[in-house]
């Protein structure tokens, strides 16, 4: 890290320009709450003001710009509009566009002048021209702030891009950081960095070459754009912060089928590594082909305890994706939304997340309410698979006539918007849905403790009932038994396991042949975002001897309450489904102790682990680094732990700024770890 | 069909040896190192541990105990308690199941360079049985991790079937041995030597233990030991950890070092660089 780096990560750290921000005046007039108006111009023009509000804020020795200055910005609609419209629309999270991956690299080439030449007088086109208009002229006064500051060298890269294509590496992240940054103000959220390292390399070698920048020039370039991701993260939306879906996704197979991972794939683990930032979150993208030392180098910031890169695996979701119906092109180009799902960049409106089947709830409910009307465990599994195709239907029947807030400026980084004048929130080439599955490995819990007592003549029906009922209050032994001594995922047991391929592909089997409203299909998944949180206190005491209150685990992950054999059974359980069938993703996680990292070859056995877990077929592995006791003193003195990084559910936050559900539920996963 | 008793079964093993292994923990050992960090390794047989610093002290264990003048390990009182603060540490097990278990990471071993390490616990002290794994493991790479504190017999035979030793040198003063150990140091000694000139690739293990062995004397006479081994891969130096104690209260016994225990060792390896002998300090 250079001492130019190293000050300006010091000055973000301290808030420094967080005395540039300026409070969100309530009473503002906004012009653009006109009923006349489309809703498409309104977006425009709220665009327009909150860029015309920003005063340009920079850095001492500022390398790549644009910092908010206005934390928030004032709504599209007041609250009588917004509420007709919630009363006519299924409204998805906020309203707001999230979950995508745009095309940055086109239009980094181009510049946005070309485009603005591709419009016509339409009244949609002009809101993308005024969208144009207002980033530019924002752009045009930090130029002359740079300009007045003495800073020529940014002064004449802002003076070219976004407006021109980029010619270097510099202009290139220039540009990106500000296309980027306009999104966060039209009011997108979650919309990724994509595949950085396949469209920033042509600048990144293009400077190489030429002699322009160096190994080490260019690395500070990149340094910096990394830190400039983390200068208004606090003020992006998310359930939690650092919920902010500004992850990339690096290396993996390029549209012509060869290996991307490239130069500036390792340059992005390296500067992820010495920034030790929550932002950008890196997804490594590998397959069975994938070289020990990459993921040496992903290891290496597993280490440091920054929950990332998560690995996903070409092998399965590149077949996984076309076998659902996308171009082949597509499908080796996808990239990760803000979590874990997989999506396209440039062509999908996708809604990875529009809802989620609760695996451990369906389960539960099937048990108390049919469990005494079943002879055997065909009969119990019959009724769990209706539950299962029942609330598919049930969830999928509620999510209809769908509105967003339209996004004319980030319609122009999809295929299409601006010739067919279609904004990318009535859809794309791609309109599929996705399905969360939350809490699998404790359904197939439950079904194998009811089978092995149940089902073996060891235990009444009822007396299982009603020990749930009673929260296993005098039911001492029944509870050992389910809970600690009955078939677990998560043990590479069969008799557990083939419970959860079940379920798995019973689910995939559910959402199969369902299309949206936008003529999309439904994909299922393995994740679970912060549905473990709200499904885990819908339940009572459950068949595996887990007790009220206790909760799910997070994504595709064992149970929180048993006994595990260990990382090897575990990879070897969780590889067993067929997951090509519910690639909408959600990874398996897997924490680590500090302590394993003592010993230098440690390093290369986590890799070979992972090594792993890709060869025995897993889709996507996320895998933690935590000390429980460190994380106990963190809740208690959480003024001595501002920069405790720890993975929540999809993404990497400071451990202290999260609310205390979470903060449990992660020390509780720590009880679990290798 | 032999029987064993294992206290522990650790997968993803990263001490003990190279690649992605297995460990088995044996229970029994004839040695009592003041500073031994598994006392529930000690006894041969199986016993019950009791986490307390969680009890809520509700009575529930002791009205299901069948045996209150004096612990059996019967396990009764176990389903009892809410907080799950109790197990019977120490299970018995056929040779041909644990092969079976281990049997099954074959793949991961293989692809790994790992394999499966007998660890303690002493696992001489159950070598029939060990042995007898072991031969139902062919094509897997087995280490043991060991005193060295063990029958000629059984010593030499471990060299033969094992593909790696793990052995330690823990006090090179004889009359300091014994106080330390509990034992004799002559077999000790005499199976390094045997060991040292044998083909078996081998580890020479190290606790630094402060006031005790953090000597200049004691590393080079651990440097002369193996000096001349060829088959030797690596001296281990582990430097005492704080929190060895953790699990003595919970075999009911307390944990008595006569040692400065908070003072951090003194390390002395210059009789390593010096002799070329390839080591590596662990934190």
């Amino acid at each position: 890290m250079t001492d130019r780096i190293r000050a300006m990560k010091d000055f973000q750290w301290e808030r420094k320009h967080h005395a540039a921000r300026i409070q969100l005046d309530r009473n503002m007039k906004l012009p653009y709450r006109d009923a006349n108006l489309p809703d498409y111009t309104r977006t425009a023009l709220r665009l327009k003001l909150a860029l015309d509000m920003e005063s340009p804020f920079l850095f001492p020795n500022e390398l790549i710009a644009f910092t908010r200055t206005v934390p928030a910005l004032p709504l599209i609609f007041d609250e009588k509009e917004w509420a007709d419209i919630k009363a006519a629309h299924f409204i998805h999270e906020m309203g707001n566009i999230s979950n995508l991956s745009p095309d940055y690299g086109t239009i980094i080439q181009s510049g946005l002048l070309v485009l603005k030449e591709q419009l016509t007088g339409s009244e949609y086109h002009k809101a993308i021209a005024a969208s144009i208009d207002a980033v530019l002229s924002l752009t045009a006064r930090y130029e002359a702030a740079a300009r007045e500051n003495g800073n020529v060298a940014l002064a004449d890269v802002l003076k070219k891009v976004p407006a021109h294509g980029a010619s270097s590496f510099r202009e290139a992240l220039q540009s990106l950081r500000i296309l980027h940054y306009a999104m966060w103000c039209e009011g997108d959220y979650h919309n990724t960095l994509g595949r950085f390292d396949q469209y920033m390399l042509p600048y990144l070698e293009k400077d190489l070459q030429s002699g322009a920048e160096t190994e080490e020039s260019a690395f500070e370039l990149l340094e910096a754009f990394f830190l400039s991701c983390n200068r208004d993260s606090d003020l992006y939306p998310g359930m939690q912060q650092g919920d902010n879906g500004q992850s990339m996704v690096l290396g993996g197979m390029t549209v012509d089928g060869k290996d991307g991972f490239n130069l500036l794939s390792k340059m992005c683990l390296k500067a992820s590594g010495e920034l030790r930032l929550i932002d950008p979150k890196i997804n490594l993208r590998v397959s069975k082909d994938t070289p020990l030392w990459v993921y040496e180098m992903g290891t290496q910031l597993t280490k440091l305890g920054l929950g990332f890169p998560q690995y996903e695996n070409d092998d399965i979701a590149i077949p996984a994706l076309m076998k659902l119906g996308y171009a082949e092109e597509d499908a080796r180009n996808y990239a990760m939304a803000a979590c874990w799902e997989f999506i396209i960049p440039a062509r999908g409106m996708e809604i990875p997340n529009i809802g989620a089947l609760p695996f451990a709830n369906s389960v539960d409910s099937v048990i108390r309410e049919k469990l005494l009307s079943c002879e055997n465990m065909e009969m119990l599994k019959a009724a769990i698979k209706e539950d299962i195709f029942a609330r598919v239907k049930e969830t999928l029947a509620e999510r209809k006539n769908l509105y967003f807030i339209p996004s004319p400026y980030l319609s122009l980084f999809f295929d299409g918007c601006l010739k067919n004048e279609k904004d990318i929130s009535l859809g794309n080439k791609y309109n599929n849905w996705g399905l969360h599955g939350t809490g699998v490995a404790a359904a197939a819990d439950m079904l194998a403790a009811v089978e092995h007592t149940v089902f073996q003549g060891e235990t009444a029906k009822e007396t299982l009932l009603s020990a749930m009922e009673k929260n296993f209050e005098g039911y001492a032994p029944l509870q050992d038994r389910l809970k600690n001594h009955c078939p677990k995922m998560g043990n590479d047991d069969d008799r557990a396991d083939r419970y959860a391929s079940w379920l798995l592909s019973t689910f995939a089997d559910a959402v199969n042949g369902h299309k949206n409203e936008r003529g999309g299909i439904v994909r299922a998944g393995t994740g679970s975002a912060m549905y473990y949180i709200f499904h885990a206190n819908e339940l009572g005491a459950t068949a595996d001897g887990r007790e009220k209150g206790v909760p799910l685990p997070a994504n595709y992950a064992p149970s929180l309450n048993i006994r595990l054999n260990g990382p090897v059974s575990l990879i070897k359980s969780f590889t067993k489904p067929d997951l090509a069938r519910t690639i909408n993703g959600g990874p398996l996680t897997i924490e680590f102790s500090e302590s394993v990292f003592t010993q230098a070859e440690s390093i290369t056995k986590v890799a070979q682990l992972v090594q792993l877990f890709i060869q025995l077929g897993g889709h996507q592995l996320q895998l933690n680094t935590v000390n429980r006791d460190r994380l106990l003193d963190a809740q208690a003195h959480p003024e001595n732990y501002r920069n405790l990084i720890v993975r929540v559910w999809g993404w990497s936050g400071y451990f202290v700024e999260l609310d205390k559900c979470y903060q449990d539920h992660i020390i509780r996963r720590a009880e679990l770890l290798v | 069909m032999k029987t064993g008793i294992v206290f522990d079964i650790k997968e993803f093993a990263v001490f003990d040896g190279p690649g992605i292994r297995t460990t088995v923990f044996m229970k029994g050992c004839p040695l009592r190192c003041q500073w031994c960090h598994n006392p529930e390794g000690l006894s041969p047989k199986p016993q019950l541990m009791v986490s307390k610093a969680a009890c809520i002290h509700c009575g529930a264990c002791q009205k299901a105990c069948p045996h209150p003048d004096r612990c059996a390990a019967c396990g009764a009182c176990i389903p009892y308690c809410r907080g799950g603060l109790r197990k019977i540490c120490g299970v018995s097990w056929l040779d041909s199941d644990l092969a079976h278990r281990l049997i099954k990471d074959r793949d991961v071993y293989t692809a790994s360079g790992g394999g499966v390490t007998f660890s303690g616990g002493e696992p001489l002290m159950q070598w029939e049985f060990v042995s007898s794994v072991i031969d139902h493991l062919p094509g897997i790479h087995t280490a043991i991790e060991t005193s060295g504190y063990a029958p000629d017999a059984v010593f030499e035979d471990a060299i033969q079937r094992c593909d790696l030793i793990l052995m330690d040198w823990k006090v090179s003063d004889p009359a300091l041995h014994r106080r330390y150990t509990g034992v004799d140091q002559a077999p000790i000694r005499r199976h390094l030597k045997m060991l040292s000139q044998s083909d078996t690739p081998f580890y020479l293990r190290m606790p630094i233990i402060p006031g005790v062995n953090d000597n200049k004397e004691h590393f080079e006479t651990a440097a002369q030991l193996v000096a001349k081994a060829k088959n030797l891969v690596r001296v281990d130096i582990l430097p005492y950890q704080r929190a060895a104690g953790a699990k003595y209260g919970m075999v009911g016994k307390t944990y008595q070092p006569d040692f400065p225990e908070d003072k951090p060792p003194a390390i002395f390896t210059e009789s390593f660089d010096q002799l070329n002998i390839p080591y590596q300090v662990f934190k």
